[in-house]
């Protein structure tokens, strides 16, 4: 593993008026252990003078945001920025976050994918009523007119996966200026991202990368006028009351499997929902409800998890995820707490399996959960989790399939279940329903992940002129 | 009343020999005629001779850590007799009150004139302007600094601007965990320190560095320090390398940046070490041999190396008070004292370092 060190790569904030390289800064190692990067942490003067400044800023005109943003996505995807290759960043992802090397480059992928058609998504979120432009015709008569909510956004990202990253782009295809706290974990592709929006035509007080430890974090956020926020339940009942934070929780995505449904024709897909990308999410399915016997698809999904291969996350075969040891061992000793009460299929004796070169693999885990009351199937994990339990339309209801990020329907009789779907799509808690052979982890830009950012980040205001 | 040994009453740039000064001293504070009653009381109770067995600074650790005791006992029992019944006294101010009651100490102006010429010569050696008005956010009341440093800004030509801070409740306050109410009052000293900012001439600034942050979210006062004050003194908690840095070069670069250090139970202040390059931590030295440092291993009852971390003793010997071997909570790195000093200089003083433990939180993020 260390025949690509050299000296570790420094990683400097990118700050309203360039690279900024403090004094404090965190070693970030990759999942042996092995130092990667030095990465500069700001202080909360420097972040507050970093927010004013966003403030003060001016955004380019729209055609310049989207003209910089697809040469951005190209620029991030194939060139070599600060130093690194495109190939050399995906290899460091992937050793440094543990995330399989296929779904780092698929993530690569999509952020390239999001900046080329940022507007899409942002679009999406346009009321069929409004207007961009306060001198657009109709504002004659008066006319609604989609605006800014605020001009600078804040993003407190994640590590777990580099594809959150392509949602921010709409922010900053709208207008507004963005700061981004990255992970410590994962510091890599946001300013792998930042950097290239600052290459390709966006100013230095566009878009800024504030790495700050766990401290400065919260003004990062009260600097900006909206932030959005990734975390777990914690941080959605910090945040619950504040109209001007987005965040975005545990996913809890669930499959759900109806009486009659020939579940042995559906295996890849339910198989590929839970493992995608090694299982580490928020779209990948963290339960399985069966009306009927849950046994023997667990058992199925338990054969078909357990062969997966244990490899170093930069491997090209790489499917599951590896996390320094330690780590490993603390999700696993979670989990095997969380298990009591339910039958092992697969992992019931520990999913940790260290590399001969350090680190460790979170190999899959199935679980039987005997019903849905004990609350096993909210337990979302960041590898292969999956907890299988009987779902009864009668005794249960649908109120366990609430608190889902993507809840994916496999029906025995789509007729007979046409009234469940109603109540499914109409449940404020389940942001999508994907119906039939699509897997959980299915997107589009053209489509909301969890509601469109844009209802977010905008609104409509009355204009009437003349 | 036996006539006082004049080593213990040199001016100000006269240094005595140390432990010449510190047996004198020992004399004054163990003798009927002189002493104070807190310690003539307690003399009999040590397991030592303090004339006999304390020669050297190193033989102060033989004294138990009584300043506890400096929480309850009355107050006059602190005045030395040798001062006769009409001792001019600047106040009786208390430590912070982190832990539990206070303790109490009696601060006379004899000592207070010695100390404010140490402040002054070291503020001129920063650059700090004399004749200029000061404009302080520190806490006033039972706390030593307010007191002082009015005293101080008048005999360096200027006129003091207060704002109050009462740190025993930001403290209540953040120990309740409210945040929210604690930046309130954050913003509540801004709100008082925007005013002078604006209507007065103001050369220093005086606050601590939450307080000069939070300044820097205002814009209109950022500009108001860069045209009025010439000199920026933080106290208080501390300044991480950075953000010192971003203040001598972006925020504030005509300004001088100084720092001061205090405490109760050494009866004063003393300022950083002048001349200090951003990479350098801030170092302060003691006020040689009346206010001294030492910093050890608690467990193995030495110092640590230079530049090793430990926790701070404190040491005051004066002939207004003698208080010695004081173990504070805090923890600082131990800087080789500078030639002649008795004692360690100390850096990045700061409380018990807290971690977060690495607890797993479910979801993926």
């Amino acid at each position: 593993m260390t025949e690509r060190m050299t000296e570790p790569h420094l990683l400097d904030a990118l700050g309203p008026s360039g690279p900024y390289r403090a004094r404090k800064r965190e070693t970030v190692t990759d999942t042996t252990g092995a130092p990667v990067a030095e990465l500069s942490l700001t202080p909360r003067l420097f972040v507050t003078r970093a927010l004013a400044a966003l403030h003060k800023a001016a955004p380019l005109p729209l055609e310049r945001r989207l003209a910089a943003l697809a040469e951005a996505g190209r620029v991030f995807r194939e060139e070599t920025v600060e130093g690194l290759s495109y190939e050399e960043y995906e290899r460091t992802v992937a050793r440094v976050s543990g995330i399989p090397l296929p779904a780092v480059r698929s993530a690569a992928d999509e952020i390239a994918d999001s900046a080329r058609r940022a507007l899409a998504g942002a679009y999406g979120a346009l009321p069929g009523g409004a207007v961009l432009d306060w001198r657009d015709a109709r504002t004659r008569t008066g006319a609604a007119v989609w605006t800014r909510r605020g001009e600078v956004l804040a993003v407190n990202a994640a590590g777990n996966h580099p594809a959150p990253h392509a949602l921010w782009l709409e922010a900053l295809a709208l207008g507004h200026r963005v700061a981004i706290r990255p992970s410590r974990r994962e510091p890599f592709t946001p300013h792998r991202l930042v950097a290239a929006l600052r290459a390709t035509g966006f100013g230095d007080d566009h878009v800024v990368l504030l790495p700050t430890d766990h401290a400065v974090a919260d003004e990062v956020l009260r600097g900006a006028d909206l932030s959005l926020v990734y975390g777990g339940d914690d941080v959605v009942r910090k945040y619950a009351a504040d109209p001007t934070v987005l965040v975005q929780g545990p996913g809890r995505t669930k499959v759900l499997v109806t009486e009659g449904a020939d579940w042995r024709a559906h295996l890849d897909l339910i198989v590929d929902s839970i493992a995608h990308h090694g299982g580490v999410k928020c779209v990948d399915a963290t339960a399985v409800l069966v009306e009927g016997d849950p046994a023997p698809l667990a058992r199925a999904l338990a054969e078909r998890l357990g062969a997966l291969p244990s490899l170093p996350a930069d491997d090209e075969k790489a499917a599951l995820p590896v996390q320094p040891v330690e780590r490993a061992r603390a999700l696993e000793r979670h989990l095997l707490e969380r298990a009591k009460g339910a039958t092992a299929h697969l992992g019931g004796d520990g999913v940790v399996e260290e590399l001969p070169g350090g680190g460790a693999v979170l190999r899959p885990a199935v679980f039987e959960a005997p019903d849905l009351k004990g609350g096993w199937h909210t337990a979302e994990l960041p590898f292969p989790c999956v907890w299988v339990a009987p779902w009864s339309r009668t005794s249960d209801g649908t109120a366990p399939l609430g608190d889902t990020l993507v809840l994916g329907v496999l029906s025995g009789d789509e007729d007979r279940d046409a009234g469940l779907v109603d109540t499914l799509v109409a449940d404020p808690t389940v942001a999508n329903v994907y119906l039939g052979e699509h897997p959980t982890h299915w997107m589009d830009r053209g489509v909301p992940h969890d509601g469109y950012l844009g209802e977010f980040l905008m609104r409509t205001k009355t204009v009437i002129r003349g | 009343m036996s006539a006082t040994d004049p080593i213990l009453e040199l001016p100000y740039g006269v240094t005595p020999d140390p432990d010449e000064f510190l047996r004198a001293a020992i004399r004054w504070h163990f003798s009927e005629e002189t002493g104070a009653p807190f310690w003539l009381e307690r003399a009999d109770r040590l397991e030592f001779d303090p004339l006999a067995d304390v020669r050297t600074f190193d033989d102060l650790k033989l004294f138990p850590n009584l300043a506890n005791e400096l929480r309850d006992v009355r107050a006059e029992d602190l005045i030395p007799r040798g001062y006769g019944p009409r001792p001019k006294v600047v106040g009786v101010f208390d430590s912070g009150g982190t832990t539990g009651a206070p303790k109490r100490v009696v601060m006379l102006q004899e000592w207070l004139d010695l100390l404010l010429a140490h402040s002054n010569a070291q503020l001129d050696a920063h650059g700090v302007p004399r004749d200029v008005n000061w404009l302080m956010a520190i806490p006033s009341g039972p706390h030593m600094v307010g007191a002082s440093f009015q005293q101080l800004v008048a005999e360096r030509g200027g006129l003091s601007f207060t704002v109050d801070v009462d740190p025993r409740w930001v403290k209540k306050i953040i120990a309740r965990g409210e945040q929210t109410e604690a930046d309130l009052y954050t913003e509540h000293l801004i709100d008082q320190l925007q005013h002078p900012l604006r209507s007065q001439d103001i050369g220093v600034l005086m606050l601590t560095p939450p307080v000069l942050e939070r300044l820097c979210r205002r814009d209109e006062l950022v500009d108001l320090v860069r045209k009025k004050v010439r000199a920026i003194m933080w106290v208080g908690t501390q300044l991480d390398p950075d953000t010192r840095n971003l203040y001598r070069t972006e925020l504030f670069p005509d300004a001088v940046l100084c720092s001061g250090f205090g405490n109760t139970m050494t009866l004063g202040h003393v300022s950083e070490r002048p001349g200090l390059t951003d990479d350098e931590p801030c170092v302060y030295d003691p006020f040689s041999p009346y206010m001294t440092y030492n910093v050890i291993d608690l467990k193995e009852r030495r110092p640590v190396e230079y530049g090793e971390r430990g926790r701070v003793v404190m040491h005051y010997v004066g002939k207004s008070l003698f208080l010695p071997n004081n173990l504070e909570r805090d923890f600082a790195t131990r800087i080789r004292p500078l030639p002649g000093q008795v004692g360690d200089a100390v850096a990045d003083i700061a409380p018990v370092p807290e971690f977060d433990d690495e607890k797993v939180i479910e979801g993926v993020y």
